[in-house]
Formats: C-alpha cells, sequence, structure tokens
C-alpha cells in the first residue's frame, strides 16, 4: 500500500495526453455537442470541464491544471463580439495572452495551453481543433514541469 | 574529554573524511547569502562566514516534512530515514537553539519521533564566534560566542589553526574516531577562550526584561500599537529564527491517495488565530506582536525556564519595516521599571 | 537630502499640531546597516525622528489599505482617520492604484510629495561583503558609499551600484499626486526598462526553466514580498484559501512556483515596480523577473503607464475589440 503503483507518465510506453478543455457554455461546449451529435470523431484524450463564460476561467485554473498532472490545457470561448454575456470573453482574452506569455517565458512549453473561439455552430471546426491539441501536446510529452506528487512522500 | 588542535591546511581533509563517512552540513554561501546545505564536494564549505541567512531549526524540523502517507482508509508513518550526520560551522545561537527546540519537541512527555529521527542522528560541531554581527546580542539572552551548549564540539578558529574542544561524550567520540590533529596546548585553549571573552566584549548589551512573570503585566498597556506600527504581519523573523518552532497541519489527497504534512506557521499571520466564523482573537499587528514577544520572553520561561531568544539577530536583519526587538525590549524594561502601577 | 529631511520633521509637526492630519507614515532610522524602519508618528514631538534618504526602501503604501478598515470591535464610534504620508513617485503611483480599488479615500489622504534618486537594495550591498556581513555604511557624499564589513574590510562603492534595479529604470521619481511637496523635484532615471525581462527572454527554454526553478526554490512562504507590496491588500490571498485550495503550503517547487506565478500574475496592470517586494524579500529573490515581464506584456499589449492617473481604469478591467490574439490556437 505505501508503493504506488502508478508509474510517473514519462516512464510509460502507453502514455496518453490528458488534456483539460474549458468550454463556455454557450458556444464552445455547444460546439462540441453538435460535433458530438454529428458523430464527428475526435480524440478521446480530452475532460471537458463546462463554464458559463471563459471570462469566469480564473487564469489559476491553467496552472492548477498543471499542477494536477494535465499534459495540455485548452481553454475556449465565443468568438468576440459573439460572448453570450457581451464582454466576458473580451476580458479573458487580456488575462489569457498575459498568463501563456508568463507560462512560456518561465519555460513552461508553449504547445502546453492552447486558447481558441469555437461558436455553437462549429462543430468540424471544435473536432480539428481538438485533433491538433492533442497531437501537439503528444509531440512535447507529458508533463513534468511543476506537476505535484502527494502520492509519492519524499 | 578532547581538546585538539588541526592545522588550517589539514581542514579539508577533515571534511572530506566527514563527507565519505556521514552526511556532511555545513555552510555554504550563493546568491542568497550564507546557508546550511549537504555537502558532496568540501571546496564549497565556506569557514570564513559570519552567520547563515536562516538558521539551522530546518535541519531537524524541515519547513515542509510529510508525516503520514494514506490511500484508501489506511495510513502509514513516515518517521525519516535519517543517516549518521555532521553539523558543521553552526553558530553557538544556533547550537544552543536545539536545546530550547529539545524541551519543545522531546520535553514534558513528548517525545516527537520525527524531530526525534533528525536529532538523534546528528552531531553538532559549533563555531566559536570571533566577532559579533551587527544585530548580534546573544550575551544579553544567556548565550555568548564561545558558549558550548547543544555543541558536541565546539570549534574556534585561531587563524592558522583549529582548536576543537570536545563538549559531550558524542563530540570526544568523533575527534578520537576521525583521529583529528594533535592535543591543544594550554596557551591555545586559553586563546580560544580569550577569543570568545573579546567577541563578547565587542557586543552591544540589550537591556532584557529578566522577570517573565513581571512581564506578564506588559500585556495590557498601550505601547504595543506603537511598536506594532510597522509590522506588515509577514513571516520574515519567525521563519529566519533559531528558536521560532509553531507549525500547521495540512491534509492533501487526490481521488483518496494523500499524505498528511506539518510545514512552519507564525503567529505574525493574521490567519494563524482566525476563527471559523471569521472571528479573530489577534485582529491586527499589535495583539500578535505582543503575543510574539511575550511568548519569547514570558510564557516560555515560565513553561520552559529559559527564553525563546538566543539573540541571533536575524529577526533584526530580516524584518522588512525594520521592527528591532531589542528596541522593543529595552522599552518594556524601562517602562517595567519606572511605571510603579505595572507589576 | 538633510534640507528636505529637515523640512519633512518641521512640516509634519506643523501638520499634526495644526490638526490636518491625526498620523503621518514615514521613515526613522533602523539600528541595522542600511535599513530604515517604518515610522507612524501621532504627536509633533515624533516627528524629529523621520528620516528622508536612499535607505527609504519600503513602500509606504502598503500600510494604508488597513487604516481604512474598521476594526472588528468598533461599530459607529469608529471614523476614518486622516492620513498624512511621505509618498517618493512609486509610493504616489501605489496611492493611485489603491484610491482606484476603493482601498483608500482619496479626501483622507495628505500626500506630502518627495523626490527620490533611488533607494538601496540591502541585497546586493550584502553580496558585495559576503560571506562577511555589512557591520557599518557610511554614505560620503558625492554618490559613493563606503561598507564596513565584519570581517574589518572596508570598500567605497558607487551608490548606483547599490540601488535596486528598478530604480535605475524610474520615469517617476517624483509624487504624481500629492497635497503638498518636499524639496525639488528629481529628473527620472535613464535605465534601459525592462532590461532584465530582456536578458531572461533570450535564454532557452530549458535555460529559463531551470533559471526560474532555482531562484524561486530559495522561497520560504514567509509572505513579506505579499505584505510589502500595497496591491496585495485582499484580506484572503488565493495562496492560504482552502476552498478551493489553490496551492499547497509547502515549499516544495511546484507549490513555489504557482505562488510566484500567481502573484505576479495577480498584478498585471498594477505592479509600479517599486522594489519593496525584493527589499523585503529575506532569502534575496530577484522577483521583478517575474512582475517586470507581466508589467511588460502589459504595456506592450495594452499600453498605458501604471498608477499615473486615477481616472483610467486598469487594463485588466477593459478591453479593445482589437486586443492582440497572436498568442490563440488555430486549427
Amino acid at each position: 500500500m505505501t508503493e504506488t503503483t502508478d508509474r510517473p507518465d514519462n516512464e510509460r510506453i502507453d502514455w496518453e495526453p490528458r488534456i483539460a478543455a474549458f468550454l463556455c457554455n454557450w458556444c464552445s461546449y455547444a460546439g462540441a455537442d453538435l460535433a458530438g451529435v454529428s458523430r464527428i470523431q475526435y480524440p478521446p484524450n480530452v475532460r471537458v470541464i463546462r463554464v458559463p463564460c471563459s471570462g469566469r476561467i480564473n487564469p489559476l485554473f491553467i496552472v492548477k491544471a498543471l499542477q494536477s498532472g494535465m499534459d495540455g490545457v485548452l481553454v475556449s470561448g465565443c468568438h468576440p463580439g459573439d460572448c453570450h454575456y457581451i464582454s466576458g470573453n473580451l476580458y479573458a482574452r487580456r488575462k489569457f495572452a498575459l498568463m501563456k506569455s508568463l507560462l512560456e517565458y518561465v519555460g513552461i512549453e508553449p504547445d502546453r495551453v492552447h486558447f481558441s473561439w469555437v461558436s455553437a455552430a462549429e462543430g468540424i471546426r471544435f473536432a480539428e481543433l481538438l485533433h491538433a491539441v492533442v497531437e501537439a501536446v503528444r509531440a512535447i510529452g507529458p508533463a513534468t514541469k511543476m506537476v505535484k506528487r502527494i502520492e509519492a512522500v519524499p | 574529554m578532547n581538546v585538539r588542535m588541526l592545522d588550517k591546511l589539514d581542514l579539508p581533509s577533515l571534511l572530506e573524511r566527514l563527507a565519505e563517512t556521514r552526511r556532511l552540513i555545513a555552510p555554504v554561501v550563493d546568491r542568497t547569502g550564507a546557508r546550511f546545505a549537504p555537502i558532496e564536494d568540501v571546496a564549497s564549505v565556506r569557514w570564513d562566514y559570519r552567520n547563515t541567512s536562516l538558521s539551522a531549526k530546518g535541519i531537524v524540523f524541515p519547513q515542509t516534512e510529510p508525516l503520514l502517507a494514506f490511500r484508501n482508509g489506511e495510513a502509514e508513518e513516515r518517521i525519516p530515514e535519517t543517516p549518521s550526520t555532521v553539523l558543521f560551522g553552526v553558530r553557538p545561537c544556533d547550537a544552543r537553539s536545539l536545546t530550547l527546540l529539545d524541551a519543545v519537541f522531546r520535553g514534558n512527555g513528548i517525545d516527537d519521533p520525527y524531530y526525534a529521527a533528525r536529532r538523534g542522528a546528528i552531531t553538532v560541531v559549533a563555531l566559536a564566534c570571533n566577532e559579533p554581527g551587527p544585530t548580534c546580542f546573544c550575551t544579553s539572552v544567556g548565550g555568548s560566542p564561545g558558549d558550548e551548549s547543544g555543541a558536541d564540539v565546539l570549534a574556534t578558529d585561531l587563524g592558522g589553526g583549529v582548536l576543537l574542544r570536545a563538549v559531550t561524550d558524542r563530540g570526544d567520540a568523533l575527534l578520537c574516531d576521525l583521529d583529528v590533529g594533535r592535543p591543544a596546548e594550554d596557551g591555545e585553549i586559553e586563546a580560544a577562550r580569550e577569543n570568545a571573552a573579546q567577541a563578547a566584549a565587542r557586543m552591544a548589551p540589550v537591556q532584557v526584561p529578566t522577570d517573565s512573570s513581571r512581564l506578564l503585566n506588559a500585556f495590557g498597556l498601550n505601547l504595543w500599537s506603537d511598536v506594532a506600527a510597522g509590522c506588515i504581519g509577514c513571516g520574515a523573523c519567525t521563519y529566519s529564527c533559531p528558536t521560532c518552532h509553531c507549525f500547521d497541519i495540512t491534509d492533501e489527497q487526490k481521488r483518496g491517495t494523500g499524505r498528511r504534512v506539518r510545514s512552519w506557521d507564525t503567529c505574525a499571520f493574521p490567519l494563524f488565530t482566525l476563527h471559523g466564523s471569521g472571528h479573530n482573537p489577534r485582529p491586527a499587528a499589535d495583539a500578535r506582536l505582543r503575543q510574539r514577544v511575550l511568548h519569547k520572553f514570558s510564557y516560555c520561561p515560565e513553561n520552559f525556564g529559559q527564553a525563546f531568544c538566543v539573540g541571533c539577530g536575524r529577526c533584526v536583519d530580516h524584518c522588512p519595516t525594520g521592527i528591532d526587538i531589542r528596541r522593543i525590549l529595552a522599552r518594556l524594561d524601562e517602562v517595567l521599571a519606572t511605571d510603579s502601577e505595572v507589576g | 537630502m538633510s534640507e528636505v529631511q529637515d523640512r519633512l520633521r518641521q512640516r509634519v509637526a506643523e501638520l499634526l499640531d495644526g490638526g490636518t492630519i491625526d498620523l503621518f507614515i514615514g521613515y526613522a532610522s533602523a539600528d541595522a546597516p542600511l535599513k530604515t524602519a517604518v515610522h507612524v508618528v501621532r504627536s509633533s514631538a515624533d516627528a524629529e525622528a523621520l528620516v528622508w534618504d536612499a535607505r527609504c526602501t519600503s513602500n509606504l503604501a502598503a500600510l494604508l489599505p488597513d487604516l481604512f478598515k474598521r476594526p472588528q470591535d468598533q461599530r459607529d464610534e469608529w471614523a476614518a482617520p486622516r492620513v498624512g504620508i511621505l509618498a517618493k513617485g512609486c509610493v504616489s503611483r501605489s496611492i493611485v492604484g489603491l484610491i482606484k480599488a476603493h482601498q483608500v479615500p482619496r479626501e483622507a489622504l495628505h500626500i506630502v510629495g518627495v523626490g527620490c534618486s533611488g533607494v538601496v537594495d540591502r541585497h546586493r550591498a550584502a553580496r558585495l561583503v559576503a560571506p562577511a556581513q555589512l557591520s557599518k555604511v557610511e554614505f560620503l557624499g558625492d554618490g559613493r558609499v563606503r561598507l564596513h564589513a565584519t570581517d574589518g574590510s572596508e570598500q567605497d562603492v558607487d551608490l548606483a551600484e547599490l540601488l535596486l534595479e528598478g530604480c535605475l529604470e524610474c520615469r517617476h521619481p517624483n509624487a504624481v499626486l500629492s497635497d503638498e511637496s518636499i524639496g525639488e523635484p528629481t529628473t527620472a532615471a535613464d535605465g534601459s526598462r525592462f532590461a532584465n525581462v530582456k536578458s531572461f527572454a533570450s535564454r532557452t527554454i530549458d535555460e529559463r526553466w531551470e533559471a526560474f526553478r532555482q531562484e524561486i526554490s530559495r522561497c520560504i512562504r514567509c509572505y513579506a514580498c505579499r505584505e510589502a507590496c500595497p496591491n496585495c491588500y485582499c484580506t484572503e490571498c488565493f495562496a492560504e484559501e482552502t476552498s478551493p485550495r489553490w496551492i499547497g503550503v509547502t515549499t516544495e517547487p511546484s507549490d513555489l512556483m504557482l505562488f510566484h506565478l500567481g502573484r505576479a500574475f495577480h498584478q498585471a496592470g498594477r505592479c509600479v515596480d517599486c522594489g519593496a517586494c525584493v527589499s523585503a524579500c529575506p532569502q534575496g529573490i530577484d522577483l521583478r523577473l517575474l512582475t517586470q515581464k507581466v508589467n511588460e506584456d502589459v504595456e506592450s499589449l495594452f499600453g498605458g503607464e501604471v498608477g499615473v492617473s486615477v481616472d483610467r481604469l486598469e487594463p485588466l478591467l477593459q478591453f479593445e475589440m482589437a486586443d492582440d490574439e497572436g498568442f490563440m490556437t488555430e486549427p
């Protein structure tokens, strides 16, 4: 019971990227839903977290996801001008630009964190986006920087 | 007990032998200033430092210490396996602080197994001070530049050589085991005593209230909001202090697996006494600073027989807003002496 | 400097005696080399202890928000104090930020502006004498400083070598908002802005990660940086929240990194680069490495200067339709 049977991801040969996707309810989540009902295939690597608006997303969610061991983070909202709450995504855009820049500056791989706009009608685009994100994360390997392992006691 | 003299040129090889046979922790110098670190390359050991930025307490009482691991309802203690260690070159104030921490973690019927494991594995080779630092005041709180308490061996730098005096059986055994240097001559032993005495004489004295129960009467005085006016409620003083020992315990878990961690805490944080209801019995810095000072100079003397301050001066060095415990103590001493209504 | 200091003491005594203010926040000498203490003056006799020189590193604005919070045990009988404060350029810009954030009422402040030629970074001085410690520091005049160390050594250096790095780039040495001024205005510094950020950014990704990890590894979670910062006035900091718990309380690398990334990010659009955090840090961590990166991004992406205008909305509280989208992923 003291030895964890989970090996760190970067030692597993069957590793698959785990992506946390924060999707706004009105546009991106609906777009993902459309992909689903249209039977458009997209990678199963994504864990979706539905939020009311991309503006609700605290930039700390992104860092927290990386700390928890997610290999990649995707944040997606309505196109500028189309926000269900008028301007939530416009505030979010500024926050996300800063957080992404800061993370890359300290040495987090740029392809760990992705932002996009996907509307409710863009089921195909959503699937394409996910393919792109999963492959980008697969190319850079499992996340090891900033991961906090609480199972392993030093 | 052995008293030996080691030529300075032979110091590196002594350190080599220590590092080979034991875990060696000694001072190194980097961007932070001086600090204690496990030594792999003995060339990195600095003998010529004044004092470390942080105290030595982190070696026996780490800032982050996992206590238990748990999984699906079962828990297992994680007592650290500590190899035989030599803590080399610690100043007498820090060595003395270990005896105070012993009273907390291993006294009054308590024997903290985590502390005991680390503490029991250590042989302390203290380095006497040849000059005081600008904020040192050990002589005003029961210590001195040549104090032996807490040390297993007390070393003194005499210029060309180092005098090593065994203080405990453990220290004696170390000196014998390593066959260090040659027996010291009386003149050298005297020189070491002189060094320490001169360093003590050059240290500015601080008025310290020594009647701990009378000091309690200072609780109701108005001066606290004045002395605490600049206190911003950080932990710089507490975390650099050799004798502060409060801690917090948190559980970290993920889906039934996790650990319980002990970490340093400080009464200077407003959060320290914040109740779940939102009420805070120490709502402002005046009450918190009062608690810190009285804890060190009144409550601990009552509980442990000694003030919990070794006069290292780190809190004075590190306080971002210039709060100076020496000034606070002097002021308290004056008020208690002159105000007949108090005490 | 000493003329300004004398005038300051006189003026503060006048303000207190005249009833214009209830208390004045300034600096006093401390009994440790290169340090000053924060000095809160409530009676005119105490004004004599006020000093103003290159040792005055604290950002005094950090003390303001708490002065305007009603104590928990007082209800109707509490009234906001009238607070005087000595404001060099960065302090006044912090005050502008606090006013905009509704943390201090403008009408309760009496700001005494003073021109600043830069303040010292104790860590830089300490590194020049390490592993000995500073025992005494003499300001020789003519911009020269004599450092005495505990090993008996002495060295003379230019004051410029001891200044906080941010002071070398400071474009606002004089108060931007004040009720009166003491002394003559100082000229702005001409150091290249964001020099440290540009230098860091030019390194490879692996070098940056290693340097970041190492720099932050010295952190002891004392929160001196946070408490010294006027912008950190939250009654509950994300670093200590338990529901949700953003980060642990440990000093393990991941927790240290998340704390500092979070704190730097929370400064976006608000940090005036006063250097109080760097000065306060007992471990000498170069926090400006992070805060200046955020400052540079805010300036280049969204424009404007921090803390100069009480009327300008903070950058993160506004948006432009044409805001940059270069960071986004297109499938």
